[in-house]
């Protein structure tokens, strides 16, 4: 379970998170919306520990991430959190399977059960044949797919994803709603920050929250 | 040791390629033009060393407005009745030009076995009795190769003062532990070397002389001084002072070169340290995204840093090796020995100081690496979203 108590940030004098209460059940899809500048990435990356609130806390699974070390926060996060950022965040010159097995390299990984594991989400989203491809020159789309797998790498219980459809065209955007359900289906929590009304209506997601000025 | 990780910072010099061969080119450079200055210096010195060593205690030379003359050898019965003086040997030597080569050989004439000469030629007496040879000579390594060069195998023909040849045999070669004392040298009966000099037999190039006790030197010295005012009475010490102004100016010279080099490094060194690049900044904040702790970002720096420094240092070194001993430091060796052009060459004798080595090492390589932990800390210590903004 993600519990966010009275959560504030603020930047220099500009407030983008104002008191925010939210309680996320395991298994649940919370679909965030509002405008750009409404506080959806910075909430976020308060839950998911890549920065740090000016006041509330931020609980998950009873652990009070919002206090804890840097490095502590950075093993939970590989360890129950994948992050799927709206401009991806892949290093560009490096080949897919590389981008893919980033966020195990620090865990001294098995070869043989990593190569497995990366073959697995390859086939689960159709890019097998670009294994090798540097990613710089893939298409959107397959970017995506390829962050989305480096986000799935770790099995987490917990994926967020920030505006993950602001680069993609409908066809391709309808192909991730598909793997939100199916990721749903695993009994997956997910936190998803959009804009796009293609989320509102879906029959998977639990709730729709708005935010407004850093509140919702 | 995670190969995953090694992997990774390999990859990220190889993705960074321009910038990573420019760096090592220039790391590269430098570690080599320090190593060579250092390793000449080294050479040269231990050969100045080894030279003081073997210098007469006193030598006595006749001056007449103000230039050396020969001296005359009834002299040295004089010097030997001195208090405290252990022997008095007189030295033919002088300077033969080698005009088809360009070059001045050291031609040095002596009886048998003399003691100061012992250092420096014990293997030659060993091999060669002097006594018994007639109208041959021993020369050193750089002479020979000169005489070679010009077809002089077995002899060669000296020109006397009177126009006349004086043909003397080649009866060795030898090689002594400092080249830079020997490499010009030509040891001969000094019978001939009169001959070649035309100079008189009652006279002697100079009278070198031993004591029992070296406290006594200037005493001895004062002594001889008031027994013949026209000498000039130079002392162990004030040849190894100026022995050692010499190469303290030459390296001056080489001390300038590495200060400019040091500092050169140092530009890079800051360079770095003051700063990563907007691409290196971005990629910390996605591997921290990721759930990288701040040590793993910091083992993947060190790993490339540490490639990085090692290859230039071991390729610096190594270069710096092939150029000093092996090609014997065209230009930079001509610095330090520029005043004596007119001499045969001489080889670089091979040291390898690892005191050297080691300062150098941790002299760069250390550096290098914290100029690249530093940044990569402060961005690291940052929190994810802040540097990815």
């Amino acid at each position: 379970m993600i519990e966010c108590k009275n959560l504030t940030k603020t930047f220099k004098n500009m407030v983008a998170l104002n008191g925010v209460n939210l309680i996320c059940k395991e298994g649940e899809v919370i679909v965030l919306k509002g405008a750009s500048g409404s506080g959806k990435s910075t909430l976020l990356s308060l839950i998911a520990g890549l920065a740090k609130p000016s006041s509330g806390q931020v609980i998950i699974d009873n652990k009070l991430i919002s206090k804890m070390p840097d490095n502590f926060v950075a093993m939970f996060r590989r360890e129950h959190i994948g992050f799927i950022f709206q401009k991806y965040n892949l290093i560009p010159t490096l080949s897919v399977f590389d981008n893919i097995i980033m966020p195990q390299i620090p865990s001294k990984p098995d070869t043989k059960s990593l190569k497995k594991r990366v073959d697995e989400l390859l086939n689960m989203f159709s890019i097998a044949k670009k294994k090798d491809e540097i990613v710089k020159n893939l298409s959107g789309g397959e970017q995506q797919r390829v962050a989305i797998s480096r986000a799935l790498l770790n099995d987490p219980n917990i994926i967020i994803a920030d505006e993950p459809t602001a680069n993609l065209d409908s066809k391709l955007s309808l192909e991730f709603i598909e793997i939100i359900k199916k990721l749903k289906s695993d009994k997956r929590t997910i936190i998803i920050a959009t804009h796009d009304p293609l989320f509102f209506e879906l029959d998977f997601v639990d709730r729709l929250i708005e935010m407004k000025d850093g509140e919702l | 040791m995670n190969h995953y990780l090694i992997g990774f910072a390999i990859n990220s010099l190889f993705r960074r390629g321009a910038k990573s061969f420019f760096t090592l080119f220039i790391f590269t450079a430098l570690i080599f033009l320090l190593s060579s200055i250092l390793f000449i210096s080294n050479s040269i010195k231990t050969e100045l060393f080894i030279t003081l060593k073997s210098l007469p205690q006193i030598t006595v030379q006749k001056i007449q407005a103000g230039r050396h003359k020969n001296i005359e050898l009834k002299r040295v019965d004089e010097l030997l009745k001195l208090h405290g003086v252990q022997s008095a040997v007189p030295r033919v030597w002088g300077y033969y030009y080698f005009e088809k080569a360009g070059v001045n050989f050291s031609v040095v004439g002596i009886d048998s076995f003399d003691k100061q000469y012992k250092k420096s030629f014990e293997r030659v007496v060993q091999n060669v009795d002097f006594d018994k040879l007639q109208n041959s000579m021993v020369v050193g390594v750089g002479v020979n190769e000169a005489l070679r060069q010009n077809y002089y195998k077995e002899y060669f023909n000296f020109i006397k003062p009177d126009g006349e040849l004086k043909k003397v045999k080649i009866a060795g070669v030898f090689k002594s532990e400092t080249s830079l004392e020997s490499n010009d040298i030509i040891l001969m009966p000094k019978n001939i070397a009169y001959e070649i000099f035309g100079m008189s037999p009652d006279k002697a190039t100079d009278i070198v002389l031993s004591v029992a006790n070296p406290r006594e030197i200037p005493t001895i010295s004062k002594k001889i001084k008031e027994l013949y005012p026209d000498t000039r009475v130079i002392t162990n010490s004030d040849l190894r002072v100026s022995y050692q102004n010499i190469f303290d100016y030459k390296s001056g010279l080489f001390l300038a070169l590495f200060v400019v080099s040091v500092f050169t490094f140092f530009m890079i060194v800051y360079d770095k340290a003051s700063g990563l690049s907007s691409e290196e900044k971005r990629e910390i904040g996605i591997l921290k995204a990721l759930g990288w702790k701040i040590d793993d970002v910091l083992k993947a720096k060190f790993y490339e840093a540490f490639v990085v420094s090692f290859i230039s240092f071991t390729a610096g070194i190594i270069l710096a090796l092939l150029f000093v001993y092996t090609l014997q430091a065209p230009v930079l060796k001509d610095i330090f020995i520029g005043y004596s052009r007119l001499k045969p060459v001489f080889e670089l004798p091979f040291i390898l100081d690892f005191q050297t080595l080691f300062l150098l090492f941790f002299l760069t390589i250390p550096l290098y690496i914290a100029a690249i932990i530093i940044p990569s800390w402060r961005v690291a210590s940052m929190s994810a979203d802040e540097v990815m903004r």
